[in-house]
């Protein structure tokens, strides 16, 4: 594995000057997880973090759901009636009883898929007429409540349905795209990404729409933020150092600092649940795989 | 088009003995009307340095919006959700998708005032690697047939035996959107002889010739002469209806060509590359295709085109993902179609650059057409034929400018509009068929020269 080099390290060069460091930015070097450098997306970890499941292009037509046992490495088909659905975006409930996600269903159609782990009655479908689909559902984590974006009529929302797919309610009216869902663990806040200041920033608001606080400001995309498991930190993604990297901040959006220094990308980055590791893809000379990196409390450094 | 099949070009052995093409017929001269002037033609044939044109076709429709022409000052519901980003042309912006390409903007020129006529893929296909509608037919050539016509023409005259076609297709197939291909794939007026020859390329760089695949016994090592091609073919025959295999006949003979020619297994063969090169060209189908592409052109091939998908649909069971956002248009694009081709286009050009490959190559990506500049009620956008954009690069191209100008909210050109036939008739000339050899050919009729771009 030759990835030590492209991260963090306890002094950093970066543009030029160095960034200050408190503490120790990152631990060990990022364990790889996967070798076949095909492209993946939205990994999530289950179970207590026994498992993780991602996506990934297992054919140039076809886009398949694997789940990874974490001590052995073994990967396994998520889902074997998938048919030829691309399946996108999958979200657990806390219990571990039920999970949803994003399945391509058509010609330029995708549903969102509310599926019962345990019992075998039929899923649930959130569907609609003609082109379009939903994106990024997540479980609020009481396990009763789908929150997802979706733009009915117009500008890109969130909404939010119950575990049957039904008693639809728009969360957000905003303008621009609403998009990547996340909810802190108390269940009280919604932490998700808005284009309406002319680029994607990090916003915070109750469920219920009020008390909207604005997190991030940068000219550049601020996008797919991601709660940690103790509600203390948000990791994302943003460009505004000149590619796709990480990025983690307080919870109240101060304290911005930057995981990943690779000049080729890193995305898609989620929360191990003991809040102190962070799994994300990261693009490796031209190759995608999944890498799992040690957060210590205290990392300070600098952002743009 | 026929897609069967598969090998590993790597592997193969085996020995050249055919040409690939015949002798064709000479169209007598016949000047049309809208041809460019003496002198614009003699300036642009001084400069036609072209042996090898490649062609990045961003099959679907790509949102120049969202890419090389953002409208950051338009109203919400144009502008898209994506920052903006300097490029190293003064006063150009791209879109924080394409970083790389911003940062080699003084290696290209980009047009932002195509426009083309047709709001329907096949037919807005068929226009823009033809120059002209579907119907009412004939179905024109692909500017590709004319430059394999031209340079089959002139190495006939000075090279009995040429091992490789002139025309080749990388990609999956022909490109298609769900009902049907388009038409204007292959040779068109000129004859099925000058159809391309379809090559794929996996996101590993293993190089199939679907034509094969019909053979399922047949491998390079197996099949090392043509009698036991030819014994194969007995066999096959009795399951292939007669027609389909006098279809094939053609392609057949030249993939037989290709197995068993050391040269073009040699370009097919990108083992031969340094690891580096090849991870620096990204391990997708479009980006191993590319440095596919380069090889052929370095091999000698006049023209290349690489198809980004085989369906332009951007998300449907079974399709290849191409620029058709008519849903997730902004999160595909940032998290799929934009790393990678902005990825594969950068090291494409720093790659024919750094060989001294760029003065005699052309590099040219466009799509069919743009995207709507107002976002539509699925937060997407839909077909936009009234403005798009294109990229062009090297042979002996200016380069670092930005070409046309398209108005605040992207709808329309505000300079003179590009279309299609201008950017074939500018192909060929820059590679070397000028207007009397398309006159002769009765190609590109009415095409004028981009001479903003020459």
């Amino acid at each position: 594995m030759n990835c030590c080099k492209h991260w963090i390290n306890p002094i950093i060069v970066c543009a030029g000057m160095i960034l200050s460091v408190s503490g120790f930015a990152c631990g060990a070097d990022p364990q790889q997880l996967t070798d076949d450098g095909a492209n993946k997306r939205d990994p999530i970890f289950v179970e207590e973090g026994k498992s993780l499941i991602y996506c990934y292009d297992e054919t140039p037509d076809f886009v398949r759901m694997m789940k990874m046992n974490m001590e052995t490495l073994e990967i396994v088909e998520m889902f074997e009636d998938a048919g030829n659905h691309h399946h996108y975006e999958p979200a657990f409930s806390a219990d571990g009883r039920y999970t949803c996600y994003t399945e391509c269903t058509g010609n330029l159609t995708a549903r969102l898929v509310i599926r019962d782990l345990q019992n075998e009655k039929p899923a649930a479908f959130i569907t609609h007429s003609g082109r379009g689909g939903t994106r990024n559902p997540i479980f609020t984590p009481d396990s009763k409540t789908v929150i997802y974006a979706f733009a009915e009529t117009g500008p890109q929302q969130l909404w939010s349905c119950n575990l049957e797919g039904k008693n639809k309610k728009q969360m957000t009216h905003s303008q621009g795209i609403t998009n990547w869902p996340t909810v802190t663990p108390d269940g009280k806040r919604v932490i998700f990404s808005n284009s309406r200041e002319n680029n994607y920033e990090i916003y915070s608001m109750n469920l219920d729409g009020t008390d909207e606080k604005r997190l991030t400001t940068n000219r550049l995309m601020d996008v797919r933020p991601a709660v940690s498991p103790d509600g203390k930190r948000i990791a994302f993604v943003s460009t505004r150092d000149g590619n796709y990297d990480i990025y983690v901040m307080n919870i109240d959006g101060s304290n911005v600092h930057r995981i990943t220094t690779s000049e080729e990308r890193d995305d898609y980055p989620r929360w191990h649940p003991n809040s102190q590791q962070i799994v994300f893809v990261g693009e490796r000379e031209g190759e995608f795989n999944l890498y799992l990196l040690d957060i210590a409390d205290d990392i300070s450094v600098a952002a743009k | 088009m026929i897609d069967f099949g598969s090998f590993r070009a790597a592997s193969c052995s085996g020995k050249t003995r055919r040409s690939f093409l015949k002798t064709s017929s000479i169209v007598p001269f016949a000047l049309g009307a809208g041809l460019p002037s003496l002198q614009a033609v003699e300036q642009a044939r001084q400069k036609a340095k072209a042996k090898s044109v490649i062609l990045l076709w961003l099959w679907g429709g790509p949102s120049h919006i969202d890419m090389v022409d953002p409208k950051p000052d338009a109203a919400m519901e144009y502008r898209g959700p994506f920052g903006t980003i300097a490029t190293k042309t003064p006063g150009m912006h791209y879109t924080e998708l394409l970083p790389r390409m911003a940062a080699r903007s003084d290696k290209y020129c980009v047009i932002r005032s195509m426009q083309t006529t047709d709001s329907g893929h096949p037919g807005a296909g068929t226009i823009g690697v033809t120059g002209f509608k579907e119907s009412p037919g004939p179905v024109q050539p692909n500017f590709g047939a004319i430059i394999a016509k031209h340079r089959g023409q002139d190495e006939l005259a000075t090279t009995p035996s040429s091992s490789l076609p002139p025309f080749f297709y990388v990609g999956r197939g022909i490109p298609r959107d769900l009902p049907r291909r388009i038409e204007g794939y292959g040779g068109g007026t000129l004859g099925k002889a000058y159809d391309p020859f379809l090559v794929s390329c996996s996101d590993r760089g293993e190089v199939g010739i679907p034509t094969l695949k019909m053979l399922p016994n047949m491998s390079p090592k197996r099949i090392s002469n043509r009698k036991d091609l030819l014994s194969e073919l007995d066999v096959e025959q009795h399951r292939l209806e007669k027609n389909l295999l006098g279809q094939w006949g053609h392609t057949y003979q030249s993939a037989f060509d290709l197995l068993t020619d050391a040269k073009a297994r040699d370009a097919f063969d990108l083992t031969k590359e340094s690891p580096k090169t090849r991870r620096s060209y990204g391990h997708t189908t479009f980006g191993q295709g590319c440095l596919l592409a380069r090889r052929l052109a370095q091999a000698g091939v006049p023209y290349i085109q690489v198809n980004w998908s085989e369906y332009v649909e951007t998300f449907t069971p079974n399709g290849d993902f191409g620029w058709d956002t008519h849903i997730y248009n902004f999160e595909l694009l940032q998290d799929r179609h934009c790393p990678i081709f902005d990825r594969a286009f950068s090291t494409l050009l720093d790659d024919l650059d750094d060989r001294g490959m760029l003065e005699e190559t052309l590099l040219v990506a466009m799509g069919e057409f743009g995207r709507t500049p107002q976002i539509s009620n699925r937060a997407a956008r839909e077909h936009w034929q009234h403005c798009y954009f294109s990229l062009w690069a090297g042979a002996g191209i200016e380069p670092g400018r930005c070409i046309g100008q398209s108005d605040s909210k992207g709808e329309h050109p505000v300079t003179r509009p590009i279309t299609p036939l201008m950017a074939g008739t500018t192909i060929a000339e820059l590679a070397g068929v000028g207007a009397q050899q398309r006159a002769e050919m009765k190609v590109l009729d009415g095409g004028s020269l981009i001479d903003e771009l020459l």
